[in-house]
């Protein structure tokens, strides 16, 4: 009884997971799996959120990060490194801004991602700064350095853990089982290094570039609340959207320097 | 007239007769029984009457005697003095005090003319007021309040005496009266205090008197005398008992024992027979305790008398009962040479119990005759017991952190699915802090480990290791000492086996057979025996090696005596011993359970080198036995005086001594036989012995023997004779002056046993009996009697026991070990101990100054860290060893004891703890100096009258050839200033007869001022001189040291300034 139950779960979770990262046209071709925790998305319904991230004024100017602490890293760049707190681009748009679905989605659960998402110690600065991922996702971390790197999370509801990474070692694999909003990252060997690892329960959110711009795609019909965070600014004010079937509407965040 | 029959019974047969008889019988017993009732089954009465007549006529005479004592004193001219002077004070006095006191008295007058309308017009407005307190409206409480007010005005009329002895009339409103009244009692406290002052010279002139007597007086005033008789007097012939409630505890046996009684013989007088008038009196119970000392330390009223002596403290009835000296009593009174037994009840765990001279020896012998190889006894096997606990503790831990380790992960899991983050937060620091815990049993185990390495250093047998016998002996010794043990040593601790026909043959063919076999000893030059014996007689052997047969011994009895060593022993074997005692031939696998040679090594391609720094096995994964387990220490003697040594031992021997071949000893197929024997009679007990490392003792424990019921003591086939009290060769036993007294006991048991181990088989067809005879004197067994008597289960409360946690804990903990490596054998210990080199003939007269230092204050004289260093390396050097690291002058040698680091903690804790030292030791802030202090303390150093590096040992050795003291560079790290201050000032009263002398410095206005003349830099110097001394010792340096040598004339150099 119990092994048919989990054959199911596991039927349904390859189900899911083969619809969430086909195309249209292979999920359309699948039949709906059935329902455990919740209806999946229909992707015949299926709305999109797109927008941009505005820094409304100028942003504080970059700081220079000195490395000579680490000559090894320092040859490796040219020009100057500054730090990536503030990415703006042309029209205002900022960079590094995670966009996500607040409330909304109910007790909809959505299958864990299996392709990892790289996280790169590249002369001696995190790339990128900012990651998103959902829950239990992998996050691959690579040391491209010719120096050892700790790699060090401190998050406030996940499980700490910080792990040295010496040049060419194997990549570390890691995931995070709790949402989390977002975990900073440390190298104590280079107290410089700064990245930040989002953490979500579902595919809902997105990394915005130096454009600021975002979209949401694959969203069920329904009222959301989305927010958006900074990792210096902090969290946006929350935005209401309601998507009808098909429907594609675009919001805007603004922060304030 | 009636005819009367003949056959009337009343008339035919008079009764009279019988019932008189029967009545008379009835009146007697009635007689009896109340005698048996007042008198018969009361002894202590006629004791406690005896008591008062004996001791009345005792403080009689001590009346007369004291009062003509203080009568002496008394017209002595210094007590005339003083009695003239207080009488003087007094009289000077007296005018004012007369003053005061009739102002004092004028002042109480007008108090008690004042007193009784104070006190009406007091509680009146109190009450009133007490009514404005409780009115209800405001309109009530304001009339309340007016009639307080009305009150208060009074008038309150009052005649008062005056001065001049008449009465005045005053009138006072309420707030007058009592102005007045208080301004009079404050005038009465004023005068009371300025009479204590004008009081003073005289009051204390009398106390000076008074304490003059006190002083001159030797034992009680006469008023105490004349208070002890009223009590004697006073006494009611009663049942005395002390009553312990909550230890089951009733003695009664100072209803008996009436001088006991602290009350009636205050511990200042010591009441004995000969005292009381009664030394030829076999019964009389009267004396006051011996050791009033130990009084102090047990107060009666706790502890009673039968927890310590024995007996049956509830028994009034009869003197042996009361004693318990019966066999149904398990508990009888110590004899008097057992007494000490019952320290032991609380004292079990005790190594060295202060006032129990005789126990101590007993414990001591136990350890040293190895008695400890056969019988287990708790806490005599620390070494072996503890090293067993923390293996197992070790696992235990290993087992805990392999569950935490489990744990872990499903924490963490658990967390992963919390439902909300604050549960999620919860899991993490769970799993957090059981990988923090686990952490902390890493630091456990890590510690047990060394503790278990510690352990295996520190395990010793009694014996010398029988695997060195092929490269040690000569092998027709072996069997002729196994036959003869006490003819060729009279003295050695190993006991004389009763060995049946042709048992030694196998004995020591299985020894000789399975020692190992080499790698062969390098050969020996041979050294001048001459100078061996004097480096023998100087060194410090003799603390512990006896040589000299008879009369002609000298040395310590804590080793074996060496005369007739050169009959036994290979010298090549001799040489390396004595350069090293822990040298074994092959080092000892106790997982593989074997001796590993060089193949063993070479397997894993390594060279077969092992010592303390090479103690791993050859795989690298446990810890060998590398030493052999003797406590003989490392002399760090050069290999020229090693041979010389050597050579000088190789020559003790009977130039007469003929031993026969000893063929067999070859013999293959002696080798089962004779190691069933070894197992059988036990020999691994004391010796380190290939295969049998790891048997166990083939002996009773002894822990409880004391309380272990008599019918399970078998006395055999002299049980009657016990009884009886005769003895087994038919003499008559002799206790106490008893004849024929009843051995039926433990103590006649432990006695007999002792004396000749096989006595309780004779008569009996089959013996069974295998205890060999140990080495004993007369002395001895009661020495081991008294300790083994004592050693019972004890029927005191859990809280009785004397188990300390502070630092007498550290006190036993240390003696254990100073008594292990005899310390004592060099070192004063304890006060009043003296060493077994002091007695030496070459250590009399001026040599004493060549003995090592006595260490009665060792704790706070110096650092305890520098202490842990110096007992790990005593030459100071890694390098520079053969030599004394503080002491280079003197011959005598400290030696290596290569102690494991828990044996170095606990002497350092010992040291600490007997001279009352705080733990850890922080050392003081000193103030630095000035630059004229330094200018002065340099000018002291070298002053002709301070010549202190004339004997303070420098570093240069033209200097250093006359040198008798430590080197001052030593002093900053080693010494405590504390310590160094009091020493400067009195070496004298911290180690009397030192080298050292007193009275450098004198008091002088609370401060030590310099005896000698002061040199000018010095004059008007306002601290302390020592002081000043003891803050440049501790900042001096080589250069500074060097400068000095240059200016003192002592230093080989004419003066530089």
């Amino acid at each position: 009884m119990k092994a048919r139950l989990l054959f199911a779960v596991l039927a349904v979770a390859l189900a899911l997971s083969l619809s969430a990262c086909g195309s249209k046209e292979q999920a359309e071709e699948k039949p709906a799996a059935p329902a455990v925790a919740s209806a999946p998305v229909d992707p015949a319904t299926a709305g999109t959120i797109t927008g941009t991230v505005k820094l409304d004024g100028p942003a504080p100017k970059a700081q220079r990060i000195r490395m000579d602490a680490e000559p090894t890293c320092a040859k490796t760049h040219t020009t100057p490194v500054m730090t990536e707190d503030y990415v703006v681009g042309d029209k205002g748009g900022l960079g590094n801004v995670v966009v996500y679905v607040k409330d909304g989605l109910g007790n909809r659960t959505f299958d864990t991602p299996k392709e990892p998402v790289v996280l790169d110690q590249n002369g001696c600065i995190y790339v990128p700064h900012v990651i998103a991922v959902q829950v239990n996702q992998p996050v691959e971390i690579i040391n491209s350095d010719p120096t050892t790197h700790n790699v060090h999370p401190v998050p406030t509801n996940n499980k700490e853990w910080n792990k040295s990474q010496p040049p060419k070692a194997e990549n570390i694999v890691e995931s995070f089982a709790r949402e989390e909003i977002a975990i900073p990252v440390k190298c104590n060997v280079h107290p410089w290094m700064k990245s930040y690892i989002a953490v979500l329960k579902h595919p809902y959110f997105k990394v915005t570039g130096k454009d600021g711009a975002f979209e949401i795609k694959n969203l069920p019909p329904g009222d959301y609340t989305l927010v958006a965070w900074h990792g210096v600014l902090g969290t946006s004010a929350e935005q209401k959207v309601t998507i009808g079937p098909k429907e594609s509407k675009a919001i805007e965040f603004t922060f304030k320097p | 007239m009636p005819e009367i029959q003949n056959d009337d019974p009343i008339v035919a047969k008079s009764y009279s007769g019988p019932l008189l008889i029967a009545s008379l019988l009835l009146v007697l017993s009635l007689f009896w029984a109340l005698w048996q009732e007042f008198v018969g089954l009361r002894p202590w009465r006629g004791y406690q009457r005896e008591f008062a007549s004996v001791y009345s006529k005792f403080l009689g005479k001590e009346l007369t005697k004291q009062k003509a004592a203080a009568d002496a004193i008394m017209s002595s001219a210094e007590y005339q003095k003083l009695a003239k002077a207080a009488k003087d004070a007094a009289d000077a006095a007296a005018p004012q005090v007369k003053k005061i006191d009739e102002e004092t008295a004028y002042v109480n007058r007008r108090i008690a003319a004042l007193s009784p309308t104070f006190i009406t017009a007091r509680g009146e407005v109190t009450a009133l007021i007490y009514q404005v307190e409780i009115a209800g409206s405001e309109s009530s409480k304001k009339s309340r309040q007016a009639d307080v007010d009305k009150a208060k005005k009074g008038p309150f009329n009052v005649e008062l005496p005056t001065a001049e002895g008449k009465t005045e009339k005053k009138s006072f409103n309420y707030d007058e009266l009592i102005a007045e009244f208080d301004s009079l009692k404050n005038h009465k406290a004023e005068l009371t205090l300025k009479r204590a002052d004008v009081r003073k010279a005289a009051d204390e002139a009398a106390k000076a008197q008074a304490a003059y007597i006190q002083e001159k007086l030797d034992g009680l005033s006469v008023e105490q005398v004349q208070s002890l008789q009223t009590a004697v007097r006073q006494m009611s012939v009663a049942l005395r008992q002390i009553n312990v409630d909550k230890a089951g505890l009733v003695d009664r046996c100072q209803s008996c024992h009436v001088g006991m009684d602290p009350k009636l013989v205050p511990p200042t007088l010591q009441l004995t027979k000969a005292s009381l008038g009664l030394e030829k009196s076999k019964d009389a119970p009267f004396t006051s305790h011996p050791q009033p000392e130990l009084l102090k330390l047990h107060d009666p009223e706790k502890f009673g008398c039968s927890p310590c002596h024995g007996g049956n403290g509830r028994a009034t009835n009869s003197v042996v009962k009361g004693h318990g000296r019966h066999e149904f009593w398990l508990w009888p009174l110590y004899y008097k040479e057992n007494t000490e037994a019952g320290c032991q009840t609380c004292h079990a765990a005790d190594m060295f119990t202060y006032h129990a001279p005789v126990l101590n020896k007993g414990r001591e012998l136990f350890r040293q005759k190895g008695c400890i190889g056969c019988h287990r006894y708790e806490g005599f096997d620390n070494e072996g017991e503890q090293l067993l606990s923390a293996r197992q503790k070790v696992r235990q831990l290993e087992q805990q952190k392999k569950d935490a380790e489990l744990e872990i992960p499903r924490l963490n899991k658990a967390g992963d699915q919390a439902p909300d983050n604050k549960a999620a937060q919860d899991y993490y620091a769970k799993a957090d802090n059981l990988r923090v815990e686990t952490s902390v049993m890493d630091a456990q185990i890590e510690q047990l480990m060394v503790r278990a390495r510690s352990l295996l250093r520190e395990e010793k047998k009694v014996g010398p290791s029988l695997k060195e016998t092929r490269m040690k002996l000569r092998k027709e010794w072996i069997y002729y000492w196994l036959e003869n043990t006490h003819t060729f040593r009279p003295d050695t601790k190993m006991p004389q086996f009763r060995f049946k026909p042709r048992e030694p043959r196998a004995i020591s063919a299985f020894i000789w057979q399975m020692a190992v076999p080499g790698p062969a000893l390098p050969k020996q030059a041979p050294g001048n025996s001459a100078k061996g014996k004097e480096l023998f007689e100087s060194r410090g052997c003799l603390a512990c090696h006896s040589i000299g047969e008879g009369n002609k011994k000298m040395g310590g009895t804590f080793a074996a005596n060496l005369s007739r060593v050169g009959e036994k022993v290979n010298y090549d074997y001799l040489v390396r011993w004595i350069m090293n005692p822990r040298q074994r031939t092959r080092p000892y696998d106790p997982i593989a359970r074997k001796d590993l040679g060089p193949e063993d090594y070479k397997q894993y391609g390594k060279d077969f080198v092992f010592d303390l720094d090479h103690s791993r096995s050859p795989d690298g994964k446990h810890e060998l036995q590398v030493q052999q387990q003797t406590v003989m220490p490392n002399l760090r003697l050069t290999i020229a005086e090693a041979r010389d040594i050597a050579s000088y031992l190789a020559a003790q021997k009977h130039a007469d001594a003929v031993y026969q071949p000893a063929e067999f000893m070859d013999d293959p197929k002696l080798v089962e036989q004779g190691r069933a024997l070894v197992k059988n009679y036990g020999c691994a007990g004391c010796h380190e012995i290939a295969t049998l490392e790891e048997e166990g003792r083939i002996g009773t424990e002894l822990t409880t023997e004391g309380s272990k019921p008599i019918e399970r003591l078998d006395f055999s086939l002299l049980t009657e004779h016990a009884k009886r009290g005769v003895l087994p060769d038919g003499k008559p036993n002799v206790r106490d002056g008893e004849k024929n007294a009843e051995w039926y006991d433990h103590k006649g048991f432990f006695e007999r046993k002792l004396t000749n181990t096989a006595i309780f088989d004779q008569g009996r067809v089959v013996t069974q009996l295998k205890m060999p005879q140990p080495n004993v004197t007369p002395e001895d067994v009661t020495a081991l009697t008294t300790f083994l008597l004592g050693s019972v289960d004890p029927q005191v409360p859990k809280d009785y026991l004397y188990k300390p946690a502070d630092q007498r804990r550290d006190i036993q903990e240390g003696w254990w070990l100073v008594t292990k490596y005899n310390c004592m054998g060099c070192h004063q210990i304890a006060v009043g101990q003296p060493s077994d080199l002091q007695g030496l003939p070459i250590y009399q007269g001026e040599n004493k100054f060549k003995l090592p230092p006595p260490l009665l204050s060792e704790g706070a004289r110096v650092d305890p860290n520098w202490l842990a260093r110096f007992l790990e390396n005593p030459a100071m050097s890694k390098t520079d060893v053969n030599r004394n690291g503080v002491r280079n002058y003197l011959a005598v040698r400290m030696p290596t004891f290569s102690f494991s680091d828990g044996e170095i903690r606990k002497i350092v804790k010992f040291f600490q703890a007997i001279a009352s030292q705080a733990q850890p030791y922080l050392p003081p802030r000193l103030e630095p100096l000035t630059p004229q202090e330094r200018t002065m303390a340099r000018d002291l150093f070298t002053h002709p009258a301070a010549p202190c590096l004339k004997c303070h040992a420098t570093g240069q050795p033209a200097h250093d050839a006359n040198a008798s003291a430590p080197n001052f560079l030593l002093a900053p790290e080693r010494l405590q200033p504390a310590w160094t201050a009091r020493w400067l000032t009195d070496p004298s009263r911290i180690s009397p007869g030192t080298a050292m002398p007193s009275g450098l410095f004198k008091q002088e206005g609370g401060r030590w001022v310099f005896s000698g003349p002061l040199p000018p830099s010095l004059q008007g110097y306002s601290k302390d001189h020592a002081d000043l001394l003891v803050r440049y010792m501790f900042q001096i340096t080589p250069e500074e040291q060097r400068m000095l040598l240059g200016r003192t004339p002592a230093g080989g150099k004419s003066g530089a300034k």
